[in-house]
């Protein structure tokens, strides 16, 4: 019982919390309206509700209690069975405003005494602040209030509408056993939402901030992918895998090392898409499951491409999974991924563009580290992954985006256009090629019914012919 | 008298038990507070359940070694811990016994009630009579709830919050159960337990936010409960120490 956890009844935020938040302390959920304090602290309401160890849901001078009840009824896990059996509204504001902190306090300790709740909710804690006289009072309220919950068997939930700073030098801060932060963060003209556990006495928890979306469900979180390198480091398989075209195994002395990452980059319309393609149906063809990760081409569209090809566009060792650009979670769209790579037994994974999760993501450096971590998590599992990047259609602007040079991309596959006397004519090169030998010609190539097709080639200008 | 003399052989027989760092406890299932209902939390000394169910620790033993049903877990240092609901499993062989069956019957009775998934209880305890438990605490706050909870239970209770109040209220008014805070004054608490556990029969409850289980036993609690108090754990704790009416006599020291 003393070192119990308070579960949310929400997986992913149990697991984030490092098993639950503290089950005999103080915990503080801050953010700002609309973040959506009020739905998690009624989830772990009715999460926690038993008759014999009630919960406890004080409303104060913020919201009237009516309409938190009011709001609450929309959320799936409200049980109105529950209510005055096993989860008990109170309203603290009357009390706050005729009695003051002492009756507040009062008020509590007693509610401890005859309801013996195994968990107290304060929404809003903040808002008790406003009734002391000066912050000594409003201290020593602290202090007792404290004193009686750590004496207490009973967590204690403490909901405010705290700006971000606040937490340094707020004194309710500096008792609690848990901080757990809601933000909102805008990127372009959407909002992300953002969890991040400030602090969590006795037990380790997930660093960072975790996405989330506020559902009829509840709070639904999804953990920052972020795995550590593994201990028996990198590891390519034996036999080399094709890449659906023999033309580029040939430039790549063989094909790809299975578990291994491919970046294929250039201009909007270069072919990156149709050589995803290729990629998976041709390992399709040899017994490889893959799936098609795509934020570009929805079903239809893809199909359309497909039966152009002449692929099946149903083909059962072929998953496509299509999500909208929009207001997409990085996070969220992982875990689906690898979900999908579980369920199918995928020796492939093709991701058509790496754009699309660099622009949802918040900032560069978590863009790197999700990566790495997707990298790393494939790759262990010996599943080899293909990627798209765009880049701007310059012809001769071969530079790479910086992290195609990093540990992420195994293979740097470049397409690009040229205006060859007055027409357009495709080109592709291997412009990198972790232990292979590689091919660094610049090698002409045509896209036909039939795909993409290389015809011969003439060397790289200044570079050496490396095979 | 008979009583006070019984109590002399049971704590010598007590004092004589395990042997420090004798093993034990490693093949038995060690269940710690942290994880279980309080009823399988274990938290009685032998000698507390001797004294609860009036039969000698060494036929506690032999029954244990006999009968292998009521099998409570070890300490670090060996001695016997027995959880609550054990208590009422032996509770329920006393019972059987006073009617005329054997030990061995009363341990079949028991395995078949048990195995039924049958109350062992037949009829709800006694109320408990007005007796005074002495709250020896470090915690105002805690001291408020322990004094509500006992007093809603209809105990008379004597709260202290220094060892110098506790050894003299104690003095003054004899109380059935004495309930001792390990930091009391700064942490006198088991120096405070083993005064107490020298004088005529009162039940002692260490409590502790740490885990003290060891050292309480060790300087002669007859409970150790872990803070924060649940209150059911708490009031049923208490009543279990009182249920011998032996030991109520035994404290009629007016």
């Amino acid at each position: 019982m003393n070192d119990s956890r308070l579960s949310s009844g929400h997986q992913p935020l149990d697991e984030v919390l490092g098993g639950g938040l503290p089950g005999n302390g103080i915990s503080i959920i801050t953010g700002l309206p609309g973040s959506g304090k009020t739905i998690i602290a009624q989830q772990y309401a009715f999460r926690n509700a038993r008759p014999d160890r009630p919960v406890v849901y004080f409303s104060t001078l913020s919201e009237p209690l009516e309409k938190i009840i009011r709001f609450g009824q929309t959320l799936e896990f409200f049980d109105a069975a529950a209510v005055g059996r096993s989860v008990f509204y109170e309203d603290l504001g009357q009390v706050a405003s005729r009695d003051g902190l002492t009756g507040v306090g009062d008020h509590l300790a007693s509610a401890l005494k005859q309801r013996r709740p195994g968990l107290v909710i304060i929404d809003s804690f903040k808002a008790l602040r406003a009734l002391a006289d000066d912050d000594a009072a409003f201290r020593a309220f602290l202090h007792q209030l404290a004193g009686r919950l750590t004496a207490f068997p009973a967590a204690s939930l403490w909901v405010g509408e705290y700006e971000p700073g606040e937490a340094a030098t707020a004194p309710e801060f500096a008792v609690a056993d848990a901080i757990v932060d809601l933000t909102v963060v805008p990127l372009g003209q959407r909002e992300k939402r953002f969890l991040h556990v400030r602090k969590l006495r006795g037990s380790g928890f997930l660093s960072g901030r975790h996405g989330y979306r506020l559902t009829h469900q509840g709070l639904r979180l999804f953990p920052r992918l972020a795995d550590t390198p593994a201990a028996d480091g990198y590891q390519l398989g034996g036999h080399r895998t094709t890449t659906g075209l023999p033309g580029l195994d040939a430039m790549l002395d063989g094909g790809l090392w299975p578990g291994s990452a491919t970046l294929v980059t250039g201009p909007s319309g270069s072919g990156k898409t149709i050589m995803g393609l290729h990629f998976i149906y041709g390992g399709a063809a040899h017994g490889e499951r893959g799936i098609i990760a795509t934020f570009q081409e929805n079903a239809t569209q893809l199909n359309r491409t497909l039966s152009s090809l002449g692929w099946p566009a149903a083909n059962p060792a072929v998953e496509i999974m299509y999500r909208s650009p929009v207001d997409i979670y990085i996070d969220e769209w992982v875990h689906e991924l690898l979900e999908s790579v579980e369920r199918t037994q995928a020796r492939r994974v093709v991701i058509d563009s790496l754009l699309d999760l660099q622009l949802a993501s918040i900032e560069e450096t978590r863009f790197r580290e999700f990566m790495y971590s997707l990298a790393q998590r494939l790759s262990r599992q010996g599943i080899t992954l293909l990627s798209t990047y765009e880049t701007p259609g310059l012809p001769g602007d071969g530079r790479l985006p910086e992290f195609a040079l990093s540990y992420l991309a195994d293979n740097v596959i470049t397409l690009a256009y040229h205006r060859d006397h007055g027409a357009m004519s495709r080109t592709l090169a291997v412009t990198k090629a972790r232990a292979s030998r590689h091919d660094a010609a610049i090698r002409p190539f045509i896209i036909s019914a039939d795909g993409i097709s290389l015809n011969g080639g003439h060397p790289a200008p200044g570079r050496p012919d490396q095979s | 008298m008979r009583f006070e003399e019984e109590m002399r052989n049971i704590l010598g027989a007590d004092a004589s038990l395990a042997p420090p760092g004798s093993p034990g406890g490693e093949e038995l299932p060690a269940s710690r507070p942290g994880a279980s209902a309080p009823g399988d939390v274990p938290v009685y000394s032998i000698s507390a359940v001797a004294r609860m169910l009036d039969v000698p620790v060494a036929t506690l033993r032999t029954w244990e070694d006999r009968y292998g049903q009521v099998v409570p877990a070890r300490n670090a240092s060996g001695h016997r811990l027995f959880t609550r609901s054990q208590v009422e499993q032996l509770r329920f062989v006393r019972a059987q016994m006073s009617q005329g069956a054997s030990a061995a019957d009363g341990h079949r009775l028991l395995a078949e009630r048990v195995a039924g998934g049958g109350p062992l209880a037949d009829s709800p305890p006694r109320p408990a009579p007005r007796l005074l438990i002495q709250l020896a605490e470090a915690d105002p706050y805690a001291a408020e709830f322990e004094e509500y909870f006992l007093k809603t239970e209809g105990f008379e209770v004597e709260v202290t919050l220094t060892e110098d109040a506790a050894r003299e209220a104690f003095a003054a008014a004899a109380p059935a159960v004495v309930i001792v805070e390990v930091l009391i004054s700064g942490g006198t608490g088991l120096e405070l337990c083993r005064f107490f556990r020298q004088q005529d029969g009162v039940a002692i409850v260490v409590v502790s936010a740490v885990e003290a289980m060891d050292a309480a036993i060790d300087a002669g609690a007859d409970a150790f409960l872990r803070k924060p108090l649940d209150p059911l754990q708490l009031v049923s704790t208490v009543r279990d120490l009182l249920r011998s009416s032996a030991l109520v006599a035994g404290r009629s020291r007016r």
